[in-house]
């Protein structure tokens, strides 16, 4: 009797949690990907049943291939320089900086992080601007006016811009990540690695790397699936233009929704975000489950 | 650590599933409001503009407070949002028929989906050409909210696009208002050997493009070519004239303005023009406030984007178009709402939105040497003799349409596509929104 009363117990505890996750999480998830499978809009009175149409029709459509590799280049750069360029930076910061001056550096880096998006947005429309820009100036100063270009406005760079400025706000927050996760490494392994004769390079990619690996898979994980659902950035700085060429996914589902009025559409597109976004948190789940049990 | 990532996906599904709520009900009811006069002058009254700029706000709460003043027992509840949030938010009130008793809407197209709909109440018995009220505004503004025939808006404003220009700029160059397209081009050429940007022009976000497409267009193809095609249930886009509209563009492009200009803003573009860096900037009669608050001050004044010498459409079109309001059609207060906007009209309000706002008011005999300035004067007396408004294409078509030259056009400034093949997009997309209007 009381352990029947202790289960009710614990089901009257988890389901206001379970309720609101019905609702807010898996009700949408579910009702999203039946609403792909119709015609419809904000003004049609009445969906019309299309089955696969949708889907058929994104991918024969260039621009959702276009936006799709936009958010696969965003993923790989983002791993390059979140995952490892910011590596090196937390390794050098905790290795061969000064105390003092540690501290200021990480502050330094994590400050971009602390910025709002859409704030970080209009500061780069304004670097990149090709007349008062400070990029186009800096080029002219070094004498590569050459390379000066109207960065937001070109199909060539305009994605890779707005790559780099989110760069330069995630870096200091993932290299302060491996901060803490370089701190937590015996100093024992350090001073072994000294004693015989291990140079800098060396016992970063013996000691440190190797010792960093669960908090480097977090981060790739995250950087990855963040890469999939960047939207903020993009919708500020281009709004997927010019000519849709800095079209992700995110901002494609918001233009045929809301100003397409293709809502069946964009369902299909949220959709293919889900099963991207979903791959790669089943992912996440296996690799850790497998390293918990190796360990 | 998979909580940000469920939150971000939840917000993507829920967006789109929200706006689909209520999506299923049923077919297009007909929009039957009741419209004769209120008995009583009593109830709630929603409202919601897209006019949240500081700027232009206070004028329409002004116009509730006094509205609610002389009817004490009418509470307007007034919304207000911003001009890309007031799209997002119309879509989901549509979707969701919870619209309030009078919202705003853009002429052309984006209009006629309510209508379509029976989202929008049929005003024709009220504001109908004929009637008192309807009497009181310029037929071809409200000609602007005419769809099958009968009237489903009241303008607010009148807006017309003009080519304005620095006097000081163009006179050191030589260059007098040019009257042909042509000479236009010419004249840019005058320009530029002299040293300055002839046209200042930003196209960051894409529509700055399709303002002189819209003319362009209207210049080079017939009238009733333009109607077939503007109407999602029969546009088709094959004449030839389309193509040379985005041709002569292109050249003006390279003639007159800049390579960057899609990566320059609009705003970008007329700060350059006030600091008498350029000698033309096309604008909207609404930023004309712009130019006469600039410090230090220009002398400047406007011409009509000039037509091509062979132009098959009508050389008298001018682009632009009112703004307006419509009346929800399933609104219990729809009576309520039409006598709020008959007193959001009145000659003394009309005027008022002039003095506050700067805008030219649709409302007859409105503007005056005491509420106005010169250039918007004649701008009226310009807009009073336009033949009609070509209104903006990106609002005048289907959203598909409209998309398409868009995203096309933006393309061929940066050169990966002709004019040709931006058409070609856009009678796929035209292809599209026929099926789907049916």
């Amino acid at each position: 009797m009381g352990a029947l009363l202790t289960r009710w117990r614990t089901w009257l505890w988890v389901l206001p949690a379970v309720a609101l996750l019905l609702v807010f999480v898996y009700y949408p998830i579910v009702d999203n990907l039946r609403l792909s499978f119709f015609s419809w809009n904000a003004f049609s009175p009445e969906p019309r049943f299309v089955g696969l149409d949708n889907y058929a029709e994104a991918f024969a459509d260039p621009v959702f291939w276009r936006a799709l590799l936009n958010n696969t280049a965003y993923a790989v750069v983002s791993l390059v320089f979140q995952a490892g360029l910011s590596l090196v930076l937390a390794a050098l910061l905790e290795e061969l900086v000064g105390k003092r001056m540690r501290g200021l550096l990480r502050t330094l880096y994590f400050i971009p992080a602390a910025m709002s998006i859409t704030v970080a947005g209009v500061l780069f429309s304004f670097l990149y601007n090709p007349r008062y820009g400070l990029v186009n100036a800096a080029l002219d100063a070094v004498g590569l006016g050459h390379l000066g270009r109207a960065w937001l406005g070109e199909e060539s760079s305009a994605i890779w811009s707005v790559i780099a400025m989110s760069q330069w706000q995630s870096i200091g927050y993932t290299a302060v990540l491996f901060v803490v996760a370089i701190q937590r490494i015996p100093r024992e392994y350090y001073e072994a690695a000294r004693v015989d004769g291990s140079g800098a390079v060396r016992t970063f990619f013996s000691i440190t790397v190797p010792m960093v690996r669960e908090m480097t898979t977090l981060i790739v994980i995250l950087t990855i699936s963040g890469a999939f659902l960047v939207f903020n950035e993009v919708m500020v700085m281009t709004a997927g233009g010019p000519d849709n060429s800095s079209q992700v996914l995110g901002t494609w589902l918001y233009r045929k929704a809301f100003f397409e009025d293709d809502m069946g559409y964009a369902a299909g597109v949220a959709t293919v975000i889900f099963v991207i976004t979903f791959a790669i948190a089943a992912l996440q789940l296996a690799v850790s489950r497998r390293r918990r049990y190796d360990t | 650590m998979t909580k940000p990532r469920w939150t971000a996906l939840s917000l993507v599904t829920v967006l789109v599933a929200t706006a689909g709520c209520g999506g299923g009900s049923g077919t297009a009811p007909a929009a039957t409001a009741d419209l004769s006069a209120p008995k009583e002058k009593a109830g709630t009254l929603t409202m919601v503009t897209k006019f949240a700029d500081p700027e232009y706000a206070p004028y329409f709460e002004k116009v509730v407070a006094a509205y609610e003043a002389a009817n004490p027992k009418v509470d307007v509840k007034l919304e207000q949002v911003g001009d890309q949030p007031y799209k997002d938010k119309i879509r989901v009130l549509s979707a969701s028929r919870d619209l309030p008793d009078i919202y705003f809407s853009w002429a052309g197209d984006f209009a006629n989906k309510f209508v379509r709909a029976g989202l929008a109440a049929d005003l024709t018995d009220v504001i109908g050409p004929g009637t008192p009220w309807g009497s009181t505004f310029a037929p071809a503004a409200l000609k602007a909210f005419e769809y099958g025939g009968k009237n489903y808006g009241m303008p607010i404003n009148l807006d017309g696009k003009y080519m304005v220009y620095n006097k000081t700029v163009l006179d050191k160059a030589g260059v007098t208002p040019p009257v042909s397209f042509e000479e236009l081009l010419s004249a840019c050429d005058k320009l530029k050997a002299a040293g300055v940007q002839p046209i200042a022009f930003g196209n960051q976000y894409g529509w700055a493009a399709i303002h002189y497409i819209t003319q362009l267009n209207a210049y080079g193809v017939p009238g009733r070519t333009l109607e077939t095609d503007y109407n999602p249930a029969t546009g088709a886009f094959t004449d030839p004239g389309y193509v040379t509209a985005l041709k002569q563009f292109k050249d003006l492009v390279t003639r007159c303005g800049t390579k960057d200009a899609n990566g320059l803003s609009h705003e970008t573009a007329q700060a350059q023009f006030l600091a008498g860096k350029a000698g033309m900037h096309y604008v909207e009669t609404v930023e004309f406030d712009v130019f006469t608050k600039a410090k230090p001050a220009i002398e400047w004044s406007f011409f009509r984007l000039p037509a091509p010498s062979a132009a098959a459409g009508d050389k008298a079109a001018l682009t632009g178009a009112p703004d307006g309001f419509l009346v929800n059609a399933q609104s219990k207060n729809a009576a309520l709402a039409v006598d709020f906007l008959k007193f959001m009209t009145t000659k003394e309000n009309a005027a008022a939105l002039t003095k506050d706002n700067g805008w030219l008011s649709p409302v007859k005999g409105s503007a005056t040497a005491d509420n106005s300035y010169p250039q918007l004067t004649d701008a009226l007396a310009d807009i009073d003799k336009a033949a009609s408004f070509a209104i903006w294409l990106d609002t005048v078509t289907h959203a598909e349409v409209a998309s398409a030259y868009l995203s096309g056009v933006e393309g061929m400034l940066s050169g990966s596509r002709t004019p040709e093949q931006v058409m070609e997009g856009v009678r796929a997309a035209a292809a599209k929104a026929k099926k789907e209007v049916g």
